[in-house]
């Protein structure tokens, strides 16, 4: 592959990765939300393809088709998979809408600020390495700091789970960026992890659905003391 | 290998198997086994710090497996003296506690921690180097906070008396590590051989030397440091109270005077008035809060104050007198402090076992529920009332001799050769003399309040008339405790020589300082004072045997009508609440001393029927406050609670703040990495 094709893959596939991040901030439904955490999955796993052919590793192989199984089909499907048990009826609840504690104009500027401070911080990266991967690599950085604003700004669980996600496809994107990915081992061990953390949140914020009526974790507070 | 070293070694093995003794099923048996190998323990303390004290050298060192050098036990004259203080109050409150203790006082956690407090006390005298100091110091502190606990599932003040405690004491100890620290820093090494290198007037010096008296001031219950005292005496068992105010507290005394006589000795003369003050505001406030104390062991925890504050009084005046070159003096004045010391130990190890009898046989400690426990417990009585004579330094006990040596070197102390050597010393000394009197006059009456309330006139309630003498180990145990206090008192030369040599440079006995004259009594050459308590006796009895006997003798002449009261109308008036209280007794002091005790008084009529002159019951109360506590520790306390409430913001239990915390903390650190 030349040159200039590898930058402007990477460029297309980190450019998606951003912008699915900004749309995970920006869509009030949690089911738009979602829907954006699913393409950023793709495009993670394109991004993992992009590295592979350009490094030739095999290696990366299986790595590209976790990502695409795990980040792009089974996370989405698990957040979006909503079957609540209400006493012993089993019924069919709407994802509620979210309302951020934050407005979405203030969110868009927030991110956008967060991604000037990911590239600031990136800089002395970006400047040392001349290959066009390190050159993205803010893009991931960014992608941290806005998963770690959707964490912080969102009341319902699945919406945190969302930002959580997305806090973890950053730290992913970097790694492919910088080094390739890490190794296949540590790869799969840390897509069981987020996998199993996804789950149990599920599960978790079901339970909160039960005993509050709803998932705005603001109301964990009543189990303090 | 020495006898000393023998002597430290059979200690520890002694603490062991009390400990291990303690592990026992069945409360006789532990107690019996635990208590006696304690006791054990403590006689061979008795036995190694009387050969130390001799002068007899020996060490124990204890490798340990961490990078700052063995554990050093090296016991010299000095610390000899304060583990023969330590260990003989170790016997005789061991032996106490064999048949004194029950319920959660005689569980095993009990007897592990009377073990470990009480090796704690005698290993901190025989420590040579700083870790091995403050390991056997948070041996000790360790030990008496836990028997200070054990009781505290039957009464709800223990628990709030045990936080008193263990934070006061944790105060002191980082006090005590600082100063040890700073010392250490400027000596290069921690060994006390080391540390007396530091020049005594150099910042560090002086530095180490501020800390030090706050963390051994803390321990010793001075004031403003007391106030754990007041809380954690009256509510640890007797046993263990006693232990405490005779001995641990001494542990604070021995710290300061290792600090002015060996690590920094010939301080500055501000120093001394530093001692001099705390020492004579401690003696004054602590028996002031006693003299007006109604509860048999606040009354005696505040007394240990006062006691504290004269011996440290006295070590200041010696330092302030070393300062200025008045070296007979100044020894005399060192020599007051540890006749205090000892005697204090010895008296106020009576009162406290005494005080457990009584509280043992009435389960009062309020003195205006006591009296007329003089015919039913005679022997507890007769020993309680020697204590009170050496409390209140009166004449044949140990205690007179103290206040009496501590009064020729205050009185002879501001002149050299004729001459007045500084307006510090010929104001300084005056006031110590007018501190020292005040407390003797207001220790009389404390004492007179205590034995008079307590063990004279008619009971004051049903428990103290059913009370009983208590068991004849006890009853031992306080008649040699209490013959300890009057053979010092009337026999205190060759101790005085003793005590004198013990903090002699040299070690040697300097004849200019004290000697032993006639039987056995004191003299102090180099101030022209005598002493002879044996000789006074059989003076005072050559003239009162011939009076009493007249006396007497007309009285048998003369027989008394029985069984008609004057204006009695011969019917039988007197009832026990027609008596004195502790109370009304201290009422004129409370009156006199109103603005430092801010009494609160509570009188409370009711009447009989409507009517407005016939009353049915008046209900006084009156609460004492420690003013020192009010004004001090209360505001502190409160704003670090109002700090405390103020940072639950912070903790809000918000999922979102406690992620923003995280979010911020990136940020930071990402930005501040660039920077």
């Amino acid at each position: 592959m030349s040159n200039s094709v590898f930058s402007e893959l990477i460029g297309l596939s980190a450019g998606a990765l951003l912008l699915t991040s900004v749309l995970t901030v920006w869509h009030r439904s949690q089911r738009a939300s979602i829907r954006a955490l699913a393409v950023q999955g793709f495009a993670l796993a394109a991004l993992v393809a992009v590295v592979a052919v350009d490094r030739k590793d095999v290696e990366l192989v299986p790595v590209f088709l976790l990502v695409l199984a795990l980040k792009g089909l089974v996370l989405p499907w698990v957040l979006a998979r909503r079957p609540g048990v209400v006493g012993t009826e089993r019924v069919r609840i709407d994802i509620e809408d979210e309302s951020p504690l934050l407005n979405p104009v203030a969110t868009l500027v927030a991110a956008a600020l967060l991604g000037m401070v990911a590239y600031a911080v990136t800089w002395p990266l970006v400047a040392s390495s001349p290959s066009a991967a390190a050159h993205a690599a803010p893009v991931g950085v960014a992608m941290v700091l806005i998963g770690f604003l959707v964490l912080v700004t969102r009341r319902r669980a699945i919406s945190q789970l969302v930002g959580f996600l997305a806090l973890d496809n950053g730290i992913a994107t970097v790694a492919f960026l910088i080094s390739g990915g890490v190794p296949i081992l540590l790869e799969f061990g840390a897509s069981l992890d987020v996998l199993l953390v996804t789950l149990i949140l599920q599960v978790f914020s079901r339970q909160m659905r039960a005993t509050f009526g709803d998932t705005d974790v603001g109301r964990m507070r009543e189990l303090r003391d | 290998m020495t006898p000393i070293s023998l002597g430290l070694i059979t200690g520890l093995a002694l603490a062991a198997v009390a400990i291990a003794a303690a592990f026992l099923p069945g409360v006789p048996v532990r107690s019996i086994l635990s208590g006696v190998s304690t006791a054990a323990m403590s006689a061979a303390g008795v036995f190694t710090g009387a050969l130390a004290m001799a002068g007899a050298t020996g060490k124990l060192v204890v490798p340990i497996a961490l990078p700052l050098g063995p554990l050093t036990f090296e016991p010299d004259r000095l610390g000899g003296l304060f583990m023969l203080i330590a260990s003989g109050v170790g016997v005789l409150v061991s032996l106490y506690g064999i048949v004194s203790v029950h319920g959660a006082s005689a569980s095993r956690t009990s007897w592990i921690a009377l073990a470990v407090f009480m090796m704690g006390m005698q290993y901190v005298p025989a420590a040579a180097d700083v870790l091995s100091f403050l390991l056997m110091w948070e041996a000790m502190a360790l030990g008496s906070t836990v028997l200070l606990l054990a009781e505290h599932a039957s009464r709800r003040r223990v628990s709030s008396a045990a936080v008193w405690y263990s934070v006061m004491s944790q105060l002191s100890f980082l006090f005590i590590l600082a100063g040890f620290a700073v010392l250490a820093a400027a000596a290069g090494g921690t060994t006390f051989a080391e540390l007396a290198l530091v020049s005594p007037t150099s910042t560090a010096g002086l530095t180490a030397f501020v800390l030090l008296v706050i963390g051994f001031g803390s321990k010793s219950g001075l004031v403003p440091m007391h106030v754990w005292l007041p809380r954690a005496h009256p509510e640890a068992p007797s046993h263990v109270s006693a232990a405490m105010s005779a001995a641990m507290v001494k542990m604070g005394v021995y710290g300061i005077l290792v600090v002015c006589v060996r690590f920094l000795p010939g301080g500055p003369a501000w120093s001394g008035i530093l001692l001099l003050t705390l020492g004579g505001l401690s003696a004054v406030y602590g028996i002031l809060q006693a003299s007006v104390s109604s509860d048999l062991k606040v009354l005696l925890a505040y007394s240990t104050t006062e006691n504290v504050g004269l011996i440290w009084l006295a070590i200041g005046a010696s330092v302030l007198l070393g300062a200025y070159g008045l070296t007979a003096t100044s020894a005399t004045s060192l020599l007051a402090a540890l006749l205090l010391t000892v005697s204090h130990a010895a008296f106020k190890t009576t009162l406290f076992l005494g005080a457990g009898s009584v509280l043992h046989a009435t389960g009062e400690r309020d003195l205006d529920h006591l009296g007329g426990l003089g015919r039913r417990m005679p022997w507890t009585a007769a020993a309680f009332g020697i204590g009170c004579l050496g409390a209140a330094a009166l004449p044949i006990s140990s205690g007179f001799v103290a206040e009496w040596v501590l009064l020729q070197s205050l009185v002879h102390g501001t002149r050299l050769n004729g001459a007045a050597v500084s307006v510090t010393v010929s104001i300084g000394m005056p006031l110590a003399v007018a501190v020292v009197a005040l407390t003797a006059g207001l220790a009389v009456l404390t004492f007179v309040k205590s034995y008079g309330i307590g063990f004279l006139a008619r009971p004051r309630s049903d428990a103290a008339a059913g009370a009983r003498e208590s068991h004849p180990l006890v009853r031992v145990v306080l008649v040699v405790a209490a013959a300890i206090v009057v053979l010092l008192g009337l026999m205190p030369g060759p101790l005085a020589s003793v005590l004198a040599s013990v903090v002699a440079e040299d070690g040697a006995r300097r004849p200019g300082i004290v000697d032993t004259i006639g039987m056995a009594g004191v003299s102090l050459p180099g101030l022209g004072a005598l002493l002879d308590p044996i000789a006074l006796v059989i003076l005072a009895a050559v003239v009162a045997v011939p009076v009493l006997a007249v006396t007497i003798a007309s009285a048998l002449r003369h027989p008394q009508r029985l069984g008609a009261s004057v204006w009695g109308g011969g019917g039988e008036r007197t009832r026990p609440r027609m008596q004195y209280t502790a109370t009304s007794y201290a009422e004129p002091v409370v009156r006199v001393f109103d603005d430092v005790l801010k009494p609160s008084r509570d009188v409370e009529v009711t009447h009989a029927g409507e009517s407005r002159y016939l009353v049915q019951r008046v209900k006084f109360s009156q609460n004492l406050t420690d003013v020192i506590e009010h004004r001090l520790y209360r505001p502190v306390l409160s704003a670090a609670d109002r700090l405390g409430v103020r940072a639950r913001v912070i903790q809000n239990g918000s999922i979102h703040l406690y992620l923003l915390y995280s979010f911020a903390a990136i940020l930071i650190v990402l930005i501040v990495a660039v920077l």
